[in-house]
């Protein structure tokens, strides 16, 4: 589904990613691990267009993603939930969800796509008429998934969907994450800590300053020596 | 008691055409984040081609009853083809310092003076005779209206509430407030913003357009009224708050009231009265009086 290879990115003329490689099958889920400035945000920003890489490839299905706009990325299917989220707090929470079907047409009906996101994030329902400004963390990050399930994207980047909440919702979450999957959605999710890889991962990707340093299964991770010193595993 | 209507009207009428400018100035600087200082040049291109229009009227002996929608009309029709047009040019700069902005818009401002030039020539044009075909409302002895002025101030009153509504309530709409809160996420949810800005550009130039449009049975247009008319929008932008409509309506109304009431009653501080403000609104509440603090 997604083959990213040899990625190269500089910021301000400071090298962010270097080689980045990796894949992600259809219907996988796959995590990318890594420290705080790691530069996972980097890499899905750079899925996503917002980044122009320096050299190196992205292609999706085949299609070479070079010179396409985020909004050619977002009409090929991709969907993106940011690391904060970015809920448009001028719209409603049912409005948030109803957007990417006014702006993207694919051959399942609005109203389908509507139910899907409220069906696998059933506590959205009961905010539907809140202005997006009034959530908390929690809320925002599963509005924000939410919002890529309306849009029907075959490819979610998620930033973080875990991070800063309370232990409470993680489960709740991870759940509805699990939900998308078995959907058959292809999943890349950015992630910082070790532990909150779900253990239906398909695959994990450590990084660690712009660079990918291991790559294989939750299981060889936590053996791996290297993803050990990076991550320093708790489990 | 009759001063102070008098200036009410008067300050009401002017508020209403300012409105809609600000309006105009504030929705791109809303979503294009840019400060257009051209909508000075809409208003007055508006009111030209009104006069233009008008004199069509007159000459084809059109009744009375069709001026305004007639002034309406030729605005709207300049704005559609001005709106894409100027915004096509506009995007080169708006990802670019705000200077590049200011030079821009401010080197269209002498541009389409020129322009008013060539095709109107350099001396003020009026066409007094439409305004006092509109009659006059007698409120009381001695004292009457134009009504003009009402149907104007009337005529803005219902453009400010459709706008209101459109953005509130239409998916349009929506698309629009939620472009101009984060571009960049509303791209990656598929909305095209290359389309909200051609569409809300020219919605910032029609009400210009339309606005210098209806004011001219009741002023002559000249050809400093362009360069006039943003030191006013500014005025009712920086009293009102940057990006707020609210904030457009109140300062509109301050500006409009205040130069109303100076040049009834001290005609010299006319401009001075608002600067005042001005610099007292940037002193003691520096975002605005309805605009957010920063
Ligand atoms: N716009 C930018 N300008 C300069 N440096 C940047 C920019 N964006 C990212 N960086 C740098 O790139 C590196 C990677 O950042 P990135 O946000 O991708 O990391 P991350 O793995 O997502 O970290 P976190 O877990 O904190 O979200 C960091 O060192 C960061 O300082
Ligand atoms: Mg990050």
């Amino acid at each position: 589904m997604l083959e990213v290879s040899d990625l190269a990115v500089e910021i301000q003329s400071s090298e962010i990613l270097r080689g980045v490689s990796f894949n992600v099958g259809a219907g996988e889920l796959v995590c990318l691990v890594g420290r705080n400035g790691a530069g996972k945000t980097t890499t899905l920003r750079t899925i996503m267009g917002y980044v122009a890489p320096r050299a190196g490839a992205i292609r999706l299905t085949g299609t070479d993603l070079r010179g396409k706009s985020t909004l050619d990325r977002a009409r090929l299917g991709i969907g993106y939930s940011p690391e904060d989220s970015e809920v448009l707090g001028e719209l409603t929470v049912a409005e948030n969800i109803e957007l990417p079907t006014w702006t993207r047409r694919t051959e399942k009906s609005a109203h389908e796509r509507i139910e899907l996101a409220f069906q696998v994030f059933p506590n959205l329902r009961r905010y539907a008429t809140r202005p997006g400004t009034h959530l908390s963390g929690g809320e925002r990050k599963m509005l924000s998934i939410a919002r890529t399930l309306a849009l029907d994207a075959k490819l979610l980047l998620l930033d973080e969907p875990f991070e800063g909440l309370s232990p409470a919702i993680i489960p709740g979450i991870r759940h509805s994450v699990h939900e998308i999957v078995r959907l058959g959605r292809t999943v890349l999710i950015a992630e910082s800590e070790l532990q909150h890889v779900p253990d239906y991962a398909d695959r994990i990707y450590v990084m660690e300053r712009g660079e990918i340093v291991f790559g294989g299964s939750l299981e060889q991770a936590h053996c791996d020596p290297t993803v050990r010193r990076i991550i320093g595993t708790t489990v | 008691m009759l001063p102070g209507l008098n200036i009410l009207i008067s300050g009401v009428f002017n508020a209403a055409v300012l409105f809609l400018i600000a309006a105009g100035l504030q929705i791109v600087f809303g979503v294009q984040k840019i400060v257009n200082l051209a909508c000075g040049s809409f208003y007055a291109l508006g009111a030209y081609f009104g006069i233009t229009a008008l004199a069509w009227a007159v000459k084809l002996q059109l009744p009375v009853a069709t001026f305004i929608p007639i002034l309406i009309a030729s605005g709207l029709l300049l704005a559609v083809v001005l709106g894409p047009t100027v915004e096509r040019l506009l995007r080169f700069v708006y990802h670019r310092d705000e200077h590049f902005q200011l030079l821009l818009t401010f080197a269209l401002v002498l541009i389409f003076e020129d322009v008013i030039r060539i095709f109107w020539g350099a001396s003020p044009l009026q066409s007094n005779n439409v305004y006092f075909a509109f009659g006059e409302l007698p409120l009381g002895r001695n004292f009457t209206v134009p009504n003009y002025n009402l149907i104007v101030i009337g005529i803005a009153l219902a453009i400010s509430l459709g706008f209101g509504w459109f953005l509130q309530a239409t998916r349009f709409g929506k698309i629009v407030r939620a472009t101009a809160e984060n571009a960049a996420m509303c791209e990656a949810l598929c909305i095209d913003l290359s389309k909200v800005y051609v569409a809300v550009f020219t919605l910032g130039v029609a009400l210009g357009t339309v606005g210098g449009a209806l004011v001219v049975p009741a002023a002559a247009a000249s050809l400093d009224m362009g360069v006039e008319l943003i030191v006013d929008a500014f005025a009712v932008v920086i009293i009102g708050g940057l990006g707020s409509m609210p904030g457009a309506l109140v300062g509109a109304l301050v500006v409009g009231l205040v130069r109303a009431a100076a040049i009834w009653l001290y005609p010299e501080f006319e401009m001075l009265a608002i600067y005042v403000i001005v610099i007292a609104v940037l002193i003691l509440r520096p975002q605005g009086l309805l605009g957010k603090s920063a």
